[in-house]
């Protein structure tokens, strides 16, 4: 069987000993996974600019009154799924989680939950608009980049440093395997992001 | 080792034949018969030889001037290959592609290629008529007037990395993204020939890397 790649899975728990706990679990496990540590709800936003996530697992004390925020990121990033820790103080089911475990749980329990979520998010469809998951923002540098915007104009536009523009172009290649600008327009024409009629043939 | 073995090992190595201008019928010979025929070191052969069989050079260095001279010889003869035969051959399919198929994205993939192409040929020219030149007169005499700066190695790669990145441009384009409705035969044969053309650059700027700018630099430095 050809396994569909790595997860990404972000830790979002405050507590050193408890994120450090949950990655050992999961890079011991079998799973082919790739663990980034957060450790606030607005370290999140940013790291989903630039990288799809699969699975979060959180501490469900950090969506304490930012209800509307993850509401939002759910929307904006259909197929991420959220596992919350439970921590005991959860005594009704929250719709903004989809499973939770405690941290009594054994491994292999807490594994298997997060390999079930992982093939239920990838039954859902999965690619946003088919742009080999290319992030909006990476679509917004792409589209400026294929108009001929320079990094600078791109950071300038969408308020952004140039350093971000620069990172978001590496991404757009590294996910789409195109590295010149003039196959990335021919990409973006195919993904139908820029409309032929932009570009002069 | 009868070098008819050998291509039926590796057609490709028919390829490093031709640009060693060594005719394709070998016969019963082995291939110090060969080099000896062709007036070629079996060192710097084998050497060649292994790139294109997939192994690194072990470091037998240091290579003759006259290796070296035919090392360029066999690079001019690789870049004949390049604008004369794989390029050209490249371009028709594309063209042939872009005539079969209406889609736009078509015609852009057809511009692409032709400026890429263009690309190529100044790179291939600056060989040519700089870089060899100046290797050429550096294995010649010890003349030290009007001495280049040896330009390096990372000039060269970059150049390379560039003829080789769009080439992979081109190649996931077609392997990912850019929709055609059937023409397969036609499409296979455009693959294979970006594959082949893939493989020699490949082993073009190996030689260049693991043979000639590392005997240049020692020349270099012999002369001081």
């Amino acid at each position: 069987m050809i396994k569909s790649g790595r997860l990404h899975i972000a830790i979002l728990e405050s507590s050193k000993i408890i994120c450090e706990g949950i990655q050992t679990v999961l890079y011991q496990s079998d799973m082919d996974c790739r663990v980034h540590r957060l450790d606030a709800l607005d370290d999140l936003t940013e790291l989903l600019d630039n990288q799809p996530i699969d699975i979060l697992i959180a501490n469900p004390v950090q969506f304490v009154n930012r209800e509307k925020e993850i509401q939002k990121i759910r929307r904006r990033y259909p197929s991420m799924a959220i596992a919350g820790i439970d921590f005991g103080m959860m005594h009704k089911p929250s719709t903004l989680i989809d499973i939770t475990f405690t941290l009594y749980d054994s491994t292999e329990h807490i594994v298997q939950l997060l390999q079930k979520l992982d093939q239920k998010s990838q039954s859902q469809p999965n690619e946003k608009g088919g742009e080999e998951n290319l992030t909006k923002r990476e679509i917004e540098v792409l589209t400026g980049l294929v108009n001929g915007m320079l990094n600078k104009e791109i950071a300038d536009a969408l308020n952004i440093s140039i350093h971000t523009v620069v990172r978001h172009r590496k991404n757009i290649s590294m996910k789409t395997g195109i590295r010149s600008q003039s196959g990335l327009t021919i990409y973006a024409i195919s993904k139908k992001i820029i409309s032929i009629e932009d570009i002069d043939i | 080792m009868k070098m008819a073995d050998l291509i039926d090992g590796n057609p490709y190595l028919l390829l490093m034949l031709q640009h060693f201008s060594i005719d394709f019928r070998v016969s019963d010979h082995t291939v110090l018969q060969l080099c000896n025929q062709y007036g070629i070191s079996e060192q710097l052969f084998i050497s060649i030889a292994n790139l294109y069989n997939g192994s690194g050079i072990r470091g037998e260095r240091p290579f003759t001037r006259k290796d070296m001279l035919q090392v360029i010889d066999f690079l001019k003869s690789s870049h004949d290959y390049y604008r004369f035969d794989k390029y050209p051959q490249i371009s028709d399919y594309i063209r042939q592609l872009q005539e079969n198929h209406p889609e736009k994205e078509l015609k852009l993939l057809e511009k692409f290629f032709n400026e890429y192409f263009s690309e190529v040929r100044e790179h291939l020219a600056y060989e040519d008529e700089v870089a060899f030149p100046y290797f050429i007169t550096l294995l010649g005499n010890g003349e030290q007037d009007n001495r280049r700066e040896i330009y390096s190695s990372k000039e060269y790669s970059d150049h390379h990395t560039d003829i080789e990145l769009k080439l992979k441009d081109l190649k996931n384009l077609l392997l990912k993204y850019i929709k055609i409705d059937n023409d397969l035969d036609l499409r296979r044969k455009l693959f294979m020939s970006l594959y082949e053309l893939e493989f020699d650059l490949y082993i073009h700027s190996l030689i260049e890397e693991t043979i000639l700018i590392p005997s240049g630099i020692d020349i270099e430095r012999e002369q001081g």
